[in-house]
């Protein structure tokens, strides 16, 4: 195992361990009724960007119900995932409108440029590219969002802008942490 | 009681019984999957039950109709045929068939209605349509074989632990759907026994316990 | 009601009012220049945080005092970002398309130099001398406005902007009356549930007030799902307290003590919205305890939906509230009768809540007045796709689906002829040129094979092909069924494969009639709404558009040159100028080689036909041509080695 790859799988126990902390401490503010179950799911989600197997367990332990249960309604939904995100999360819109205009074209050109498919990450976790179904900006199609911000009008030429974008800013974070790091020794 | 009329025949029933179980039960059979007797609501997936009745529109399903004086059924018209057949050869094109070498040979639901229906096991109209997902390797008593399963949801009726929690699902949506177990705690409460009565209740020997 | 309790109740509201007027007239008496921005999320996408960062900076830079206001969404989102600005002295005006360097300009020669800058306006607000109205324009004069008529003029985030324009005056007067007085006059309008099936709305407020239960309830389904349609959710961001007060007349009417918004989480905007305005309407007693100082209490809380088409389907909404898998149950019995956790339950639509406080405030007559017998008051519709003037509209009931798409949406652009309409998304249908004259009302649209569904369009020119159109409508329906009833679990995949198949050119003989058939099947013999509609797409395009399926199915050709395993682009080397090398950098996947006359090339193995290279051609040269069947593209060798 290289030295990097060992660095990062202590990094993965070590942000595992920190989730489940988190959701145990948040639990309790949510009422044990089964009614909670979507908005508890929804909460470790929208916190962890993911449901681990062993938040599945937490939540059913917790309102008094089978974990196949907890499991089979969160395999329902669309907005629950089993495997973390990419830190940039790219959502390339395929309602009608953005069909009509190529949204197809738009999400082959981040599978080619990230080398992923859709509902994978890069092996870095840098990227993941999903599909959705319509986030409402149709006239402004085709669309992705990035993160949280709506891309209208995009195009297989803007594909690449983004994606150097995030490269130009994660190196110059990069560069800048070097010198913080030289300047405090 | 009320009185009803199936297939011109008069029977006699209790207001508010279920159709399909009625009709079953007077010797009129009518292909099912879904259904099993003392449900409270009846989950009308497998689309099979369709029977036809007077001034109503097109099929209905029987395992959805109460009884009510003076309703007039009929069991065999060609539309309930058709949506029959069609369900049933959407089902098999779904389905695995290997019927010599599943455990479920000579009494699966499906051969039956087959007969019953004079469909092939192997209808050619449809492609095979085959799920990429896998069984539940990983459990210790039972074997799941999802391109056997038809989704009926029987199982899930039966399958409950000691204490009524239920240790099987439906999970997935859509064409994916599979039966999945989940979790280690699901297990400690439940025997054998209450597996394999599960198992049982499976038409087509989808799931079994795993030395079958 | 006891005429103290009423006395008590005008004091009240009339209190709020007076609170409401004095906010309005802060902003009406500030002599400083008024500033509007549209950020709902289509403006928001559009940029309407970089507009008004510019509109900040430009007024601190040349120290200009002027208020920016944050309003909603009017519905014109061809035009976002859209502001507009209100310099005294001039009629309040409204620009389109202002970039952050339009705002900066704005604020230079409008606010400081007094050019209100012609060649940006769409229009005036107000009649005035100067400026042409946005009223004069089809877009906006044909329109009529019920559900949306202050949608983009107030501050969502703002509860004393709805009232100062006459909201809440519904709730408070239907607390003075009897619940059934409401219902009858709910029931007189002819209102039909917005949703897609328009069912009468007073109908079921009435089976809902009469079903026995303690705890009745009401639900917003705001779960919009058709991908294609956006009205709910920008009602929702525009305008919350409208449906607010359409819920609380309701619930009121029919004894529900308990409400619920499930709004789609997809939507975080409008959730915020919402969440933010029950909060505003508590503080003021408009909601909650005690609702202006009567014994009506409404408890009311916001539900996400997670994700799930089929959670538009009232019974699979109740489930997924219920904490279980969204799956559609059998119907009878109704959610009127036994709904969530087994209690009566009214559930309506974004629209058909927003309906009802107009509804009450100008009369029944009035809103028969507007639309059709059959069909009263308004159709809300985006209109998306190849439209010029792509948004929302809200238009009458009955209007033709020529005078939308042509008048009022200004047709096709890029001299490219209409081809259909596909109205009321995945469970609708395609509409031909043939059906333009078709009067948009709930039974006409359902006559011509489409349905009025929740208000989605697309409308599509002559580069669309109908075969794919059906293919993505099913790939959709097929991901979003839930897997419950044979039917749509597996039927729908059968027509997705067959689809597929017809696409990519290996249709067979007879595909044609089993999709037919099947599709018959499906819609005869599935459990909800979902699988009974999905085959319409399909039934429609097979119906109007047969000649495509069979030029896909027997010539290997897609006639309208979409689907890509039937096309190739090529360069015709008459037209390609020797040197240029514009359309090589445009191709993700360098499939673009140099011939030996220094022309251009494409290597079809490579070529993954995205088009960017049409986009890249110069016009001067259009040199890229596309064609159907694929071996119709002349065979350009690349040369064998050209480092050398």
């Amino acid at each position: 195992m290289s030295e990097t790859t060992k660095t990062t799988n202590e990094e993965i126990l070590a942000e595992e361990k920190a989730m489940l902390e988190d959701i145990a401490a948040r639990l309790s503010g949510f009422a044990r009724e089964r009614a909670n179950l979507v908005p508890l799911l929804q909460m470790i989600q929208e916190r962890h960007g993911y449901l681990p197997p062993d938040a599945i367990n937490m939540v059913a332990e917790y309102l008094e119900i089978a974990s196949c249960e907890v499991y089979g309604v969160a395999t329902f939904y669309n907005q629950f995932r089993f495997t973390p995100p990419g830190k940039h999360q790219i959502k390339i819109c395929l309602g009608t409108a953005c069909h009509v205009k190529g949204g197809d074209i738009i999400l082959e050109n981040f599978e080619r440029k990230l080398e992923i498919r859709e509902g994978e990450i890069t092996p870095d976790r840098e990227f993941g590219i999903d599909r959705v179904a319509c986030v409402g900006c149709c006239a402004l199609a085709p669309v992705a969002t990035v993160d949280e911000s709506v891309q209208g009008h995009m195009a297989p030429s803007k594909v690449e802008g983004i994606i150097l974008g995030f490269q130009i800013e994660k190196e110059r974070e990069a560069r800048e942490k070097q010198k913080d790091d030289a300047g405090e020794k | 009681m009320a009185k009803i009329l199936i297939d011109k025949k008069e029977i006699e029933a209790k207001e508010g019984a279920n159709l399909l179980q009625v009709c079953l039960k007077n010797g009129f059979y009518i292909p099912n999957l879904c259904h099993l007797e003392g449900m409270d609501s009846p989950p009308a997936s497998c689309r099979l039950c369709f029977v036809e009745i007077e001034e109503e529109d097109g099929p209905v399903t029987s395992c959805s109709v109460t009884v009510r004086a003076g309703l007039k059924v009929t069991t065999d018209t060609p539309p309930v045929r058709r949506l029959q057949r069609s369900a049933l050869k959407l089902l098999l094109s779904a389905h695995d068939v290997d019927c010599a070498r599943c455990p479920a040979n000579k009494k699966c639901g499906l051969q039956t209605i087959a007969r019953f229906l004079k469909v092939g096991l192997k209808p050619k109209q449809l492609e095979q349509l085959r799920k990429e997902t896998e069984g539940m390797e990983d459990h210790p008593f039972l074997r799941y074989d999802p391109n056997r399963c038809v989704l009926c949801g029987r199982c899930l009726q039966v399958c409950h632990g000691k204490q009524g929690q239920p240790f099987l699902t439906f999970a997935k949506r859509g064409f994916d759907t599979v039966i999945a177990s989940y979790g280690e705690k699901d297990l400690s409460n439940t025997t054998y026994q209450e597996f394999t009565a599960c198992a049982q209740a499976c038409p087509v020997a989808a799931l079994g316990p795993k030395n079958d | 009601m006891t005429p103290e309790k009423n006395k008590n109740l005008d004091q009240m509201f009339t209190a709020i009012q007076e609170k409401a007027a004095r906010h309005a007239d802060s902003i009406t008496e500030d002599p400083a220049p008024k500033i509007y921005i549209g950020m709902a999320t289509c403006g928001l996408a559009s940029g309407a945080l970089e507009t008004k960062k510019a509109f900040e900076e430009a007024l601190s830079l040349r120290n200009i005092q002027a208020r920016i206001l944050q309003v909603g969404c009017m519905g014109h989102c061809y035009g976002e970002p859209l502001v507009t600005v209100h310099n005294p002295g001039f009629p309040p005006i409204l620009y389109h398309q202002v970039t952050p360097g339009k705002a900066t300009m704005l604020v230079k020669s409008f606010l400081e130099e007094g050019d209100p800058l012609f060649e940006y306006l769409l229009g005036a607000m107000e009649e005035n001398d100067l400026i042409p109205q946005v009223w004069d324009f089809a877009r906006f004069s044909q329109e009529k406005r019920v559900v949306t008529e202050i949608c983009g003029f107030i501050n969502p985030e703002e509860i004393l902007d709805y009232i100062a324009m006459g909201g809440y005056s519904s709730l408070a007067e239907t607390l003075r009356l009897e619940p059934h007085d409401i219902i009858n006059q709910v029931k007189n309008s002819g209102l039909r549930g917005r949703g897609g099936a328009g069912f009468p709305t007073g109908k079921k407020w009435e089976l809902a007030k009469d079903a026995r239960g303690q705890e009745k309830t009401v639900i917003l389904n705001a779960d919009e799902g058709d991908p294609g349609a956006y009205m709910d959710r920008t009602i929702l961001e525009s305008n919350p307290h409208q449906v607010l007060e359409g819920i609380a007349i309701c619930a009121y009417a029919v004894g529900a003590r308990k409400a619920i918004l499930y709004v789609r989480s997809e939507y975080p905007l409008a959730v915020k919205v919402v969440t933010r305005a029950i909060e505003q309407a508590k503080e003021l007693g408009l909601l909650g305890k005690g609702i202006l100082g009567t014994s009506f209490d409404l408890d009311i809380s916001v539900f996400q939906g997670s994700g799930a088409f089929v959670c538009g389907e009232e019974t699979a909404l109740i489930q997924s509230i219920e904490g279980q898998r969204g799956m559609p149950q059998l119907r009878p019995p109704y959610p009127v009768q036994k709904g969530l956790w087994g209690n009566p339950t009214v559930i309506n639509n974004v629209k058909t809540f927003a309906s009802v406080p107009p509804i009450l405030k100008h009369g029944e007559f009035w809103y028969r007045q507007i639309g059709t017998e059959g069909s009263t008051g308004t159709a809300i519709f985006s209109v998306v796709g190849d439209i010029l003037h792509a948004g929302l509209v809200e238009i009458p009931m009955g209007v033709p689906l020529r005078t939308l798409i042509f008048d009022i949406c200004g047709g096709i652009p890029n001299k490219r002829t209409f081809k259909a309409v596909q109205v009321g998304g995945p469970s609708g249908g395609c509409l031909p040129a043939d059906f333009l004259d078709t009067p948009i009302d709930f039974d006409s649209l359902t006559e011509a094979g489409a349905m009025m569904g929740s208000g989605g369009m697309v409308v599509m020119d002559e580069d669309t092909c109908m075969v794919d159109v059906a293919r993505y409508f099913l790939d959709f329906t097929q991901k979003e069924s839930c897997g419950k009833c044979t039917f749509c679990r597996i039927g729908t995949r059968h027509l997705l494969n067959l689809l597929e198949r017809i696409t990519k050119g290996e249709g067979r003989e007879g595909d044609l009639e089993l999709l037919e058939d099947l599709s018959q099947d499906i819609r005869d013999g599935s459990l909800c709404g979902l699988g009974k509609t999905a085959p319409n797409p399909v039934l429609t395009s097979l119906k109007y558009f047969r000649d495509e399926y069979v030029a896909h199915v027997k010539e290997k050709r897609c006639p309208a040159g979409v689907c890509r395993a039937l096309t190739a682009y090529y360069i015709d080397l008459e037209k390609c100028a020797r040197g240029c090398d514009a359309c090589v950098g445009s191709c993700p996947v360098e499939a673009i080689f140099t011939t030996k006359n220094r022309k251009k090339g494409i290597d079809q193995t490579l070529c993954v036909k995205c088009g960017e290279c049409v986009t890249a051609c110069p016009a001067e040269y259009d040199a890229v041509r596309k064609v159907s069947p694929p071996e119709r593209a002349p065979i350009v060798e690349r040369p064998a080695d050209i480092s050398d």
